[in-house]
Protein backbone atom coordinates (compact mmCIF):
# COMPACT_ATOMS: atom_id res chain seq x y z
CA UNK A 1 0.00 0.00 0.00
CA UNK A 2 1.83 3.46 -1.38
CA UNK A 3 2.19 5.69 2.38
CA UNK A 4 -0.22 8.48 0.71
CA UNK A 5 -3.16 5.76 0.60
CA UNK A 6 -2.25 4.64 4.08
CA UNK A 7 -2.29 8.40 5.69
CA UNK A 8 -5.91 8.27 3.22
CA UNK A 9 -7.22 5.63 4.65
CA UNK A 10 -5.96 6.88 8.36
CA UNK A 11 -7.77 10.29 7.83
CA UNK A 12 -11.02 8.69 6.73
CA UNK A 13 -10.92 6.47 9.78
CA UNK A 14 -10.41 9.82 12.06
CA UNK A 15 -13.40 11.35 10.21
CA UNK A 16 -15.85 8.49 11.04
CA UNK A 17 -14.25 7.76 14.88
CA UNK A 18 -14.74 11.99 15.60
CA UNK A 19 -17.96 11.36 14.44
CA UNK A 20 -18.63 8.16 16.15
CA UNK A 21 -17.17 9.64 18.89
CA UNK A 22 -20.10 12.49 19.43
CA UNK A 23 -22.28 9.99 19.05
CA UNK A 24 -21.47 6.65 21.04
CA UNK A 25 -20.84 9.04 23.95
CA UNK A 26 -23.97 10.42 24.29
CA UNK A 27 -25.33 6.59 23.96
CA UNK A 28 -22.66 5.82 26.82
CA UNK A 29 -23.51 8.53 29.23
CA UNK A 30 -27.21 7.76 29.23
CA UNK A 31 -26.49 4.00 29.76
CA UNK A 32 -23.45 5.32 32.71
CA UNK A 33 -26.69 7.22 34.27
CA UNK A 34 -29.61 4.89 33.82
CA UNK A 35 -28.48 1.70 32.32
CA UNK A 36 -30.70 1.94 29.58
CA UNK A 37 -29.93 1.81 26.03
CA UNK A 38 -31.83 4.69 24.20
CA UNK A 39 -33.13 3.31 20.64
CA UNK A 40 -34.00 6.91 19.51
CA UNK A 41 -30.62 8.37 19.58
CA UNK A 42 -30.17 7.67 15.53
CA UNK A 43 -33.23 9.16 15.20
CA UNK A 44 -32.24 12.23 17.65
CA UNK A 45 -29.22 12.90 15.15
CA UNK A 46 -31.91 12.62 12.03
CA UNK A 47 -33.88 15.74 13.71
CA UNK A 48 -30.49 17.81 14.42
CA UNK A 49 -29.39 17.64 11.32
CA UNK A 50 -32.79 18.44 9.52
CA UNK A 51 -33.67 21.52 12.37
CA UNK A 52 -29.86 23.12 11.50
CA UNK A 53 -31.12 22.58 7.16
CA UNK A 54 -34.14 24.46 8.18
CA UNK A 55 -32.63 27.26 10.33
CA UNK A 56 -29.73 27.49 8.36
CA UNK A 57 -29.90 26.96 4.81
CA UNK A 58 -31.20 29.50 1.86
CA UNK A 59 -33.37 26.53 1.34
CA UNK A 60 -34.75 27.16 4.57
CA UNK A 61 -35.36 30.19 7.08
CA UNK A 62 -31.73 31.02 5.69
CA UNK A 63 -30.59 32.05 8.97
CA UNK A 64 -27.27 30.84 8.54
CA UNK A 65 -25.00 28.09 9.81
CA UNK A 66 -24.07 29.52 13.35
CA UNK A 67 -27.47 29.69 13.85
CA UNK A 68 -28.78 26.17 12.39
CA UNK A 69 -26.23 24.68 14.69
CA UNK A 70 -27.03 26.53 18.25
CA UNK A 71 -31.01 25.84 17.59
CA UNK A 72 -30.25 22.53 16.25
CA UNK A 73 -28.58 21.60 19.10
CA UNK A 74 -30.54 23.17 21.41
CA UNK A 75 -33.90 21.43 19.80
CA UNK A 76 -32.11 18.68 20.79
CA UNK A 77 -31.17 18.99 24.30
CA UNK A 78 -35.06 20.19 24.75
CA UNK A 79 -36.77 16.82 22.93
CA UNK A 80 -33.62 14.33 24.82
CA UNK A 81 -35.69 16.13 28.41
CA UNK A 82 -38.89 15.47 27.19
CA UNK A 83 -38.06 12.11 25.52
CA UNK A 84 -36.20 10.92 28.97
CA UNK A 85 -40.21 12.66 30.54
CA UNK A 86 -42.20 10.61 28.39
CA UNK A 87 -40.39 7.47 27.42
CA UNK A 88 -38.28 6.24 30.95
CA UNK A 89 -39.69 8.16 33.88
CA UNK A 90 -42.91 6.34 33.68
CA UNK A 91 -40.97 3.07 33.86
CA UNK A 92 -37.65 4.48 36.48
CA UNK A 93 -39.51 2.14 39.51
CA UNK A 94 -40.44 -0.55 37.55
CA UNK A 95 -37.99 -3.84 37.46
CA UNK A 96 -38.06 -4.26 33.85
CA UNK A 97 -37.11 -1.01 33.00
CA UNK A 98 -34.58 -2.00 30.69
CA UNK A 99 -36.77 -4.07 28.31
CA UNK A 100 -39.65 -1.07 28.84
CA UNK A 101 -37.23 1.18 27.71
CA UNK A 102 -35.89 -0.65 24.59
CA UNK A 103 -39.46 -1.00 23.93
CA UNK A 104 -40.76 2.86 23.93
CA UNK A 105 -37.75 4.28 22.39
CA UNK A 106 -37.77 2.05 19.64
CA UNK A 107 -41.45 2.86 19.39
CA UNK A 108 -40.31 7.08 19.48
CA UNK A 109 -38.18 6.23 16.81
CA UNK A 110 -40.75 4.97 14.25
CA UNK A 111 -42.95 7.84 15.29
CA UNK A 112 -40.02 10.53 14.83
CA UNK A 113 -38.84 9.01 11.79
CA UNK A 114 -42.64 9.31 9.91
CA UNK A 115 -42.78 12.40 11.42
CA UNK A 116 -39.35 13.89 9.95
CA UNK A 117 -41.12 11.94 6.79
CA UNK A 118 -44.37 14.37 7.10
CA UNK A 119 -42.63 17.61 7.97
CA UNK A 120 -39.32 17.85 6.13
CA UNK A 121 -41.14 15.35 2.81
CA UNK A 122 -38.99 12.57 0.91
CA UNK A 123 -36.73 14.94 -1.30
CA UNK A 124 -32.81 14.22 0.22
CA UNK A 125 -31.71 17.51 1.47
CA UNK A 126 -27.79 17.86 2.56
CA UNK A 127 -25.97 20.93 4.38
CA UNK A 128 -23.25 22.90 2.77
CA UNK A 129 -20.09 22.18 4.71
CA UNK A 130 -19.72 24.40 7.61
CA UNK A 131 -16.18 25.19 5.92
CA UNK A 132 -15.69 25.37 2.22
CA UNK A 133 -12.53 24.04 0.85
CA UNK A 134 -9.97 21.76 1.03
CA UNK A 135 -7.13 21.35 3.74
CA UNK A 136 -4.01 19.41 2.89
CA UNK A 137 -3.15 16.88 5.70
CA UNK A 138 -0.40 14.21 6.17
CA UNK A 139 -0.25 15.21 2.42
CA UNK A 140 -3.19 14.04 1.77
CA UNK A 141 -5.93 16.75 0.30
CA UNK A 142 -8.84 16.84 2.75
CA UNK A 143 -12.33 18.96 2.79
CA UNK A 144 -11.99 21.55 5.78
CA UNK A 145 -15.31 20.44 6.79
CA UNK A 146 -13.52 17.04 7.54
CA UNK A 147 -10.87 18.48 9.46
CA UNK A 148 -13.51 20.76 11.42
CA UNK A 149 -15.19 17.22 12.55
CA UNK A 150 -11.67 16.16 13.72
CA UNK A 151 -11.02 18.81 15.18
CA UNK A 152 -14.24 19.73 17.33
CA UNK A 153 -15.33 16.06 18.23
CA UNK A 154 -12.27 16.16 21.15
CA UNK A 155 -12.93 19.35 21.88
CA UNK A 156 -16.91 18.65 22.36
CA UNK A 157 -15.93 15.77 24.15
CA UNK A 158 -13.31 17.76 26.31
CA UNK A 159 -15.81 20.28 27.23
CA UNK A 160 -18.41 17.49 28.51
CA UNK A 161 -15.09 15.89 30.65
CA UNK A 162 -15.11 19.28 32.17
CA UNK A 163 -18.62 19.40 33.02
CA UNK A 164 -18.99 16.28 34.38
CA UNK A 165 -16.22 16.71 36.37
CA UNK A 166 -16.09 20.30 37.50
CA UNK A 167 -19.53 21.39 37.82
CA UNK A 168 -22.72 20.51 40.65
CA UNK A 169 -24.60 18.93 38.16
CA UNK A 170 -21.84 16.89 36.71
CA UNK A 171 -20.99 15.86 39.89
CA UNK A 172 -24.41 15.32 41.04
CA UNK A 173 -25.18 13.16 37.35
CA UNK A 174 -21.88 10.64 38.07
CA UNK A 175 -23.02 10.28 41.20
CA UNK A 176 -26.36 9.22 40.72
CA UNK A 177 -25.30 6.65 38.54
CA UNK A 178 -23.54 4.86 41.23
CA UNK A 179 -26.05 5.33 43.65
CA UNK A 180 -29.40 6.41 43.18
CA UNK A 181 -30.77 5.86 46.55
CA UNK A 182 -27.46 7.39 48.29
CA UNK A 183 -28.18 10.21 46.02
CA UNK A 184 -31.62 11.10 47.03
CA UNK A 185 -30.78 10.68 50.38
CA UNK A 186 -28.12 13.56 49.63
CA UNK A 187 -30.89 15.86 48.87
CA UNK A 188 -30.54 15.26 44.80
CA UNK A 189 -33.45 15.86 42.40
CA UNK A 190 -32.76 12.13 40.68
CA UNK A 191 -35.43 12.28 38.03
CA UNK A 192 -34.28 16.02 36.79
CA UNK A 193 -30.58 14.42 37.20
CA UNK A 194 -31.69 11.80 34.26
CA UNK A 195 -33.61 14.41 32.25
CA UNK A 196 -30.27 16.35 31.95
CA UNK A 197 -28.40 13.54 30.79
CA UNK A 198 -30.82 12.57 28.63
CA UNK A 199 -31.03 16.12 27.29
CA UNK A 200 -27.02 16.35 26.81
CA UNK A 201 -26.65 12.91 25.35
CA UNK A 202 -29.39 13.91 22.40
CA UNK A 203 -27.70 17.74 22.37
CA UNK A 204 -24.40 15.02 21.01
CA UNK A 205 -26.42 13.05 18.92
CA UNK A 206 -27.58 16.26 17.25
CA UNK A 207 -24.56 17.84 16.58
CA UNK A 208 -23.11 14.80 15.38
CA UNK A 209 -26.65 14.49 12.92
CA UNK A 210 -25.37 18.12 11.73
CA UNK A 211 -21.70 17.30 11.04
CA UNK A 212 -22.70 14.52 8.88
CA UNK A 213 -25.59 16.51 7.22
CA UNK A 214 -22.83 17.92 5.51
CA UNK A 215 -21.36 14.67 4.07
CA UNK A 216 -24.28 12.53 3.49
CA UNK A 217 -27.91 13.41 2.06
CA UNK A 218 -29.84 14.26 5.13
CA UNK A 219 -33.40 11.64 5.24
CA UNK A 220 -35.49 10.03 7.90
CA UNK A 221 -32.88 7.15 8.13
CA UNK A 222 -29.75 9.27 8.38
CA UNK A 223 -29.47 8.09 12.18
CA UNK A 224 -29.91 4.50 11.65
CA UNK A 225 -26.64 3.38 10.76
CA UNK A 226 -24.71 5.46 12.79
CA UNK A 227 -26.80 4.22 16.04
CA UNK A 228 -25.76 0.50 15.33
CA UNK A 229 -22.46 1.73 15.14
CA UNK A 230 -22.55 3.62 18.13
CA UNK A 231 -23.99 0.63 19.81
CA UNK A 232 -20.56 -0.98 18.53
CA UNK A 233 -18.75 1.34 19.89
CA UNK A 234 -20.37 1.57 23.55
CA UNK A 235 -20.35 -2.03 23.37
CA UNK A 236 -16.67 -2.35 22.30
CA UNK A 237 -15.29 0.19 24.68
CA UNK A 238 -17.19 -1.11 27.85
CA UNK A 239 -20.49 -0.03 28.65
CA UNK A 240 -20.46 2.52 31.84
CA UNK A 241 -16.32 4.09 30.37
CA UNK A 242 -16.91 7.54 28.80
CA UNK A 243 -13.43 7.13 28.37
CA UNK A 244 -13.27 4.10 26.86
CA UNK A 245 -15.82 4.72 24.21
CA UNK A 246 -14.14 7.24 22.78
CA UNK A 247 -11.18 5.83 22.59
CA UNK A 248 -13.17 2.62 21.04
CA UNK A 249 -14.69 5.53 18.63
CA UNK A 250 -11.37 5.88 17.08
CA UNK A 251 -10.23 2.04 16.84
CA UNK A 252 -13.78 1.48 15.27
CA UNK A 253 -13.74 4.40 12.64
CA UNK A 254 -10.01 3.17 11.82
CA UNK A 255 -10.72 -0.66 11.31
CA UNK A 256 -13.70 0.70 9.16
CA UNK A 257 -12.20 2.63 7.01
CA UNK A 258 -9.41 -0.33 6.82
CA UNK A 259 -12.11 -2.63 6.11
CA UNK A 260 -13.59 -0.49 3.49
CA UNK A 261 -10.65 -0.10 2.05
CA UNK A 262 -9.46 -3.48 1.47
CA UNK A 263 -12.41 -5.61 1.32
CA UNK A 264 -15.31 -4.09 0.46
CA UNK A 265 -18.18 -1.18 1.97
CA UNK A 266 -20.72 -3.98 1.93
CA UNK A 267 -18.56 -6.43 3.95
CA UNK A 268 -17.21 -3.54 7.07
CA UNK A 269 -20.86 -4.41 9.15
CA UNK A 270 -20.03 -7.82 9.47
CA UNK A 271 -16.31 -7.19 10.00
CA UNK A 272 -16.83 -4.78 13.10
CA UNK A 273 -19.64 -7.19 14.25
CA UNK A 274 -17.36 -10.36 14.36
CA UNK A 275 -14.63 -8.04 15.93
CA UNK A 276 -17.11 -6.97 18.62
CA UNK A 277 -18.12 -10.45 18.87
CA UNK A 278 -14.49 -11.60 19.25
CA UNK A 279 -13.63 -8.91 21.91
CA UNK A 280 -16.47 -9.74 24.20
CA UNK A 281 -15.59 -13.03 24.63
CA UNK A 282 -12.13 -12.41 25.63
CA UNK A 283 -13.42 -9.38 27.31
CA UNK A 284 -16.50 -9.14 28.58
CA UNK A 285 -16.43 -6.26 30.08
CA UNK A 286 -15.31 -4.72 26.74
CA UNK A 287 -12.18 -3.41 25.63
CA UNK A 288 -11.41 -0.82 28.29
CA UNK A 289 -14.54 -1.40 30.91
CA UNK A 290 -13.47 -2.59 34.32
CA UNK A 291 -14.61 -5.67 35.95
CA UNK B 1 -39.22 18.77 75.20
CA UNK B 2 -40.66 19.19 71.59
CA UNK B 3 -41.41 15.82 69.36
CA UNK B 4 -39.13 16.19 66.03
CA UNK B 5 -40.41 12.91 65.03
CA UNK B 6 -43.59 11.55 65.17
CA UNK B 7 -44.03 7.60 63.74
CA UNK B 8 -47.98 6.71 63.84
CA UNK B 9 -49.30 3.26 63.14
CA UNK B 10 -46.56 2.60 60.11
CA UNK B 11 -47.04 -0.50 58.41
CA UNK B 12 -45.24 -2.72 55.81
CA UNK B 13 -46.08 -5.53 53.94
CA UNK B 14 -44.04 -7.59 51.42
CA UNK B 15 -46.61 -10.38 49.78
CA UNK B 16 -48.08 -12.26 53.12
CA UNK B 17 -44.86 -10.86 55.30
CA UNK B 18 -46.08 -7.88 57.44
CA UNK B 19 -42.45 -6.64 58.04
CA UNK B 20 -43.56 -3.68 60.16
CA UNK B 21 -46.91 -4.02 61.79
CA UNK B 22 -48.36 -0.52 63.46
CA UNK B 23 -45.10 0.58 64.88
CA UNK B 24 -45.75 4.12 66.62
CA UNK B 25 -43.31 5.99 68.73
CA UNK B 26 -41.92 9.56 69.03
CA UNK B 27 -38.71 10.85 69.35
CA UNK B 28 -37.56 14.33 71.38
CA UNK B 29 -35.74 16.66 70.01
CA UNK B 30 -32.32 16.71 70.42
CA UNK B 31 -31.53 13.15 72.18
CA UNK B 32 -30.26 9.67 70.66
CA UNK B 33 -33.17 7.44 70.74
CA UNK B 34 -32.58 3.65 69.54
CA UNK B 35 -33.67 0.69 68.45
CA UNK B 36 -32.84 -2.56 68.59
CA UNK B 37 -33.96 -6.07 67.85
CA UNK B 38 -33.12 -9.50 66.78
CA UNK B 39 -32.50 -10.03 62.81
CA UNK B 40 -35.17 -9.12 60.55
CA UNK B 41 -37.42 -7.83 63.10
CA UNK B 42 -38.15 -4.89 61.14
CA UNK B 43 -35.42 -2.07 62.18
CA UNK B 44 -33.92 -0.97 58.93
CA UNK B 45 -37.91 -1.41 57.28
CA UNK B 46 -38.43 1.28 59.93
CA UNK B 47 -35.86 3.39 58.71
CA UNK B 48 -36.82 2.94 55.06
CA UNK B 49 -40.28 3.87 55.82
CA UNK B 50 -39.23 6.65 57.78
CA UNK B 51 -36.31 8.46 54.23
CA UNK B 52 -39.12 6.32 51.64
CA UNK B 53 -35.64 4.61 50.29
CA UNK B 54 -36.51 3.05 48.84
CA UNK B 55 -40.34 2.99 49.28
CA UNK B 56 -42.97 4.24 51.40
CA UNK B 57 -44.74 2.93 54.55
CA UNK B 58 -48.36 1.18 53.38
CA UNK B 59 -50.13 3.06 55.76
CA UNK B 60 -49.49 5.24 58.93
CA UNK B 61 -48.01 8.72 59.43
CA UNK B 62 -44.61 10.26 59.66
CA UNK B 63 -44.08 13.68 61.06
CA UNK B 64 -40.82 15.68 60.70
CA UNK B 65 -41.17 18.80 63.09
CA UNK B 66 -44.98 18.93 63.05
CA UNK B 67 -44.83 18.40 58.98
CA UNK B 68 -46.15 14.91 57.60
CA UNK B 69 -43.05 13.60 55.55
CA UNK B 70 -44.37 10.24 54.46
CA UNK B 71 -45.82 11.28 50.89
CA UNK B 72 -42.54 13.23 50.13
CA UNK B 73 -40.27 12.04 47.55
CA UNK B 74 -36.81 11.05 49.88
CA UNK B 75 -34.59 13.93 48.25
CA UNK B 76 -37.18 16.40 49.56
CA UNK B 77 -37.45 14.50 53.19
CA UNK B 78 -33.50 14.87 52.94
CA UNK B 79 -33.59 19.08 52.17
CA UNK B 80 -36.47 19.14 55.03
CA UNK B 81 -33.42 18.22 57.45
CA UNK B 82 -33.51 14.65 57.58
CA UNK B 83 -30.02 12.57 56.48
CA UNK B 84 -29.80 8.92 56.52
CA UNK B 85 -26.52 6.31 56.13
CA UNK B 86 -26.85 2.50 55.46
CA UNK B 87 -25.84 -0.63 57.30
CA UNK B 88 -23.66 -1.32 54.08
CA UNK B 89 -21.14 1.05 53.33
CA UNK B 90 -22.58 3.47 50.78
CA UNK B 91 -20.47 5.53 48.88
CA UNK B 92 -20.09 7.20 45.20
CA UNK B 93 -17.13 5.11 44.61
CA UNK B 94 -15.26 6.32 41.67
CA UNK B 95 -15.94 10.45 42.99
CA UNK B 96 -13.11 11.21 45.89
CA UNK B 97 -13.95 11.88 49.48
CA UNK B 98 -13.95 15.38 49.35
CA UNK B 99 -16.58 14.79 46.40
CA UNK B 100 -18.77 12.65 48.06
CA UNK B 101 -19.29 15.07 51.09
CA UNK B 102 -19.31 18.08 48.70
CA UNK B 103 -22.48 16.47 47.39
CA UNK B 104 -24.14 16.49 50.85
CA UNK B 105 -23.49 20.38 51.14
CA UNK B 106 -24.22 21.23 47.97
CA UNK B 107 -27.58 19.41 47.81
CA UNK B 108 -28.36 18.79 51.50
CA UNK B 109 -31.07 20.75 53.39
CA UNK B 110 -29.45 24.15 53.30
CA UNK B 111 -27.83 25.60 49.70
CA UNK B 112 -25.13 27.47 50.32
CA UNK B 113 -22.42 29.03 47.82
CA UNK B 114 -19.67 26.90 46.73
CA UNK B 115 -16.82 28.67 49.69
CA UNK B 116 -19.39 27.99 52.11
CA UNK B 117 -19.84 24.56 50.72
CA UNK B 118 -16.65 23.52 50.60
CA UNK B 119 -16.05 25.04 53.89
CA UNK B 120 -18.99 23.03 55.38
CA UNK B 121 -17.25 19.78 53.69
CA UNK B 122 -13.95 20.10 55.04
CA UNK B 123 -15.25 21.06 58.46
CA UNK B 124 -17.65 17.53 58.37
CA UNK B 125 -14.67 15.67 57.48
CA UNK B 126 -12.45 17.21 59.48
CA UNK B 127 -15.39 16.39 62.21
CA UNK B 128 -15.35 12.69 61.51
CA UNK B 129 -11.76 12.67 61.77
CA UNK B 130 -10.97 11.39 58.13
CA UNK B 131 -7.13 11.97 57.09
CA UNK B 132 -7.01 15.17 54.96
CA UNK B 133 -4.51 12.78 52.70
CA UNK B 134 -7.36 10.65 51.91
CA UNK B 135 -9.60 14.01 50.74
CA UNK B 136 -8.37 13.43 47.45
CA UNK B 137 -8.52 9.33 47.51
CA UNK B 138 -11.97 8.19 45.42
CA UNK B 139 -13.69 6.87 48.57
CA UNK B 140 -14.39 2.93 47.01
CA UNK B 141 -10.14 2.70 48.09
CA UNK B 142 -10.84 3.79 51.52
CA UNK B 143 -10.85 1.17 54.33
CA UNK B 144 -14.47 -0.03 56.11
CA UNK B 145 -14.13 2.59 59.19
CA UNK B 146 -13.06 5.37 56.86
CA UNK B 147 -16.18 4.43 54.42
CA UNK B 148 -18.00 4.36 57.49
CA UNK B 149 -17.29 7.87 58.56
CA UNK B 150 -17.20 9.46 55.30
CA UNK B 151 -21.18 8.27 55.28
CA UNK B 152 -21.58 10.15 58.44
CA UNK B 153 -19.61 13.15 56.87
CA UNK B 154 -21.77 13.12 54.09
CA UNK B 155 -25.06 12.77 56.12
CA UNK B 156 -23.55 16.07 58.17
CA UNK B 157 -22.59 18.03 55.33
CA UNK B 158 -26.26 18.03 54.15
CA UNK B 159 -27.06 19.43 57.65
CA UNK B 160 -29.59 17.36 59.23
CA UNK B 161 -31.64 18.15 62.17
CA UNK B 162 -32.30 14.59 62.20
CA UNK B 163 -29.80 11.81 61.60
CA UNK B 164 -30.98 7.83 61.09
CA UNK B 165 -27.67 5.75 61.32
CA UNK B 166 -28.12 1.92 60.46
CA UNK B 167 -25.79 -0.05 62.36
CA UNK B 168 -23.05 2.63 62.28
CA UNK B 169 -20.82 -0.08 63.92
CA UNK B 170 -21.37 -3.09 62.22
CA UNK B 171 -18.10 -4.51 60.67
CA UNK B 172 -16.22 -2.62 63.18
CA UNK B 173 -13.26 -3.28 66.05
CA UNK B 174 -13.68 -2.78 69.12
CA UNK B 175 -11.57 0.01 69.05
CA UNK B 176 -13.41 1.45 66.30
CA UNK B 177 -16.89 0.64 68.21
CA UNK B 178 -15.85 2.73 70.84
CA UNK B 179 -14.23 5.73 68.50
CA UNK B 180 -18.50 5.16 66.85
CA UNK B 181 -19.78 6.32 69.62
CA UNK B 182 -17.55 9.39 70.65
CA UNK B 183 -18.51 10.19 67.37
CA UNK B 184 -22.46 9.52 67.92
CA UNK B 185 -21.96 11.64 71.37
CA UNK B 186 -20.35 14.77 69.64
CA UNK B 187 -22.81 14.68 67.11
CA UNK B 188 -25.83 14.64 69.36
CA UNK B 189 -23.86 17.54 71.36
CA UNK B 190 -24.18 19.60 68.36
CA UNK B 191 -27.55 19.41 68.62
CA UNK B 192 -28.51 16.78 65.82
CA UNK B 193 -31.29 14.82 67.09
CA UNK B 194 -29.93 11.11 66.62
CA UNK B 195 -32.15 8.01 65.70
CA UNK B 196 -29.48 4.75 65.54
CA UNK B 197 -30.22 0.89 64.68
CA UNK B 198 -28.00 -1.48 66.08
CA UNK B 199 -27.17 -4.99 66.43
CA UNK B 200 -24.23 -4.27 69.11
CA UNK B 201 -26.32 -3.68 72.27
CA UNK B 202 -23.88 -2.43 74.62
CA UNK B 203 -23.18 0.77 71.90
CA UNK B 204 -26.88 1.08 72.02
CA UNK B 205 -26.59 1.18 76.14
CA UNK B 206 -24.24 3.11 76.16
CA UNK B 207 -25.64 5.98 73.87
CA UNK B 208 -29.27 6.01 74.01
CA UNK B 209 -31.55 8.21 75.73
CA UNK B 210 -34.64 5.95 74.95
CA UNK B 211 -34.20 2.51 73.57
CA UNK B 212 -37.52 0.77 71.84
CA UNK B 213 -36.81 -2.92 70.79
CA UNK B 214 -38.53 -4.87 68.11
CA UNK B 215 -39.84 -7.75 66.95
CA UNK B 216 -41.01 -9.50 64.30
CA UNK B 217 -42.07 -5.96 63.03
CA UNK B 218 -43.81 -5.23 66.47
CA UNK B 219 -42.93 -2.96 68.89
CA UNK B 220 -41.89 -4.75 72.15
CA UNK B 221 -40.87 -2.40 74.34
CA UNK B 222 -39.76 1.49 74.61
CA UNK B 223 -37.76 3.11 77.77
CA UNK B 224 -34.78 4.14 78.90
CA UNK B 225 -31.99 1.43 78.47
CA UNK B 226 -31.32 -0.02 81.61
CA UNK B 227 -34.97 -0.75 82.43
CA UNK B 228 -35.61 -2.55 78.56
CA UNK B 229 -32.71 -4.93 78.91
CA UNK B 230 -34.06 -6.15 82.58
CA UNK B 231 -37.73 -6.58 80.61
CA UNK B 232 -38.82 -10.03 80.19
CA UNK B 233 -40.26 -9.64 76.41
CA UNK B 234 -36.92 -8.21 75.24
CA UNK B 235 -35.07 -10.93 76.97
CA UNK B 236 -37.17 -13.57 75.33
CA UNK B 237 -36.76 -12.39 72.40
CA UNK B 238 -33.19 -11.89 72.32
CA UNK B 239 -32.49 -15.01 73.61
CA UNK B 240 -35.32 -17.43 73.96
CA UNK B 241 -37.34 -18.80 76.89
CA UNK B 242 -34.38 -20.74 78.09
CA UNK B 243 -32.83 -17.24 78.72
CA UNK B 244 -36.28 -16.50 80.19
CA UNK B 245 -35.61 -19.20 82.33
CA UNK B 246 -32.12 -18.59 83.09
CA UNK B 247 -33.25 -15.14 84.30
CA UNK B 248 -35.43 -16.38 86.92
CA UNK B 249 -33.02 -18.88 88.13
CA UNK B 250 -30.17 -16.55 88.68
Amino acid sequence: MAFETAQSVLLSGIVLGSLYALMATGLSLVWTTLGIFNFAHGIFMTIGAFIAWQVGTDLGWGLGPAAGIALGVAALVGVGCLSEFLLVRPFLSRSGIVMLVVITTLSATIFLENSTLLIWGARYKQMPPLIEGKVELLSTAISAHEVLMIAIAPLTLLTLWVFLKFTRIGSAIRAVSQNQESALLMGMNVPLLYSIAFGLSAGLAGFAGILLGSIRFITPGLGNEPLVKALIVAIFGGLGSLGGTIGAAYIIGLVEAISTFFIGLYWTPAILFAGMIVVLLLRPTGLFGKK
Amino acid sequence: MDDILIVEKACKSFGELRAVREISFTVDAGEIFGIAGPNGSGKSTLFNLITSIPYPADSGRVLFGGKAIHRMRANRICRAGVARTFQKETAFDTLSTIENVMLGSVYGHERPDTPTAQRRTREALAFVGIAEDQYGRPAGELSVFDKKRLMLASALATRPRLLLLDEPASGLTKPEIDETIELLRRVNAEGVTVLVIEHVLPLLLTVSNRLMVLNQGQELTTGRPDDVVRDEHVIEAYLGSRGKDDGRDS
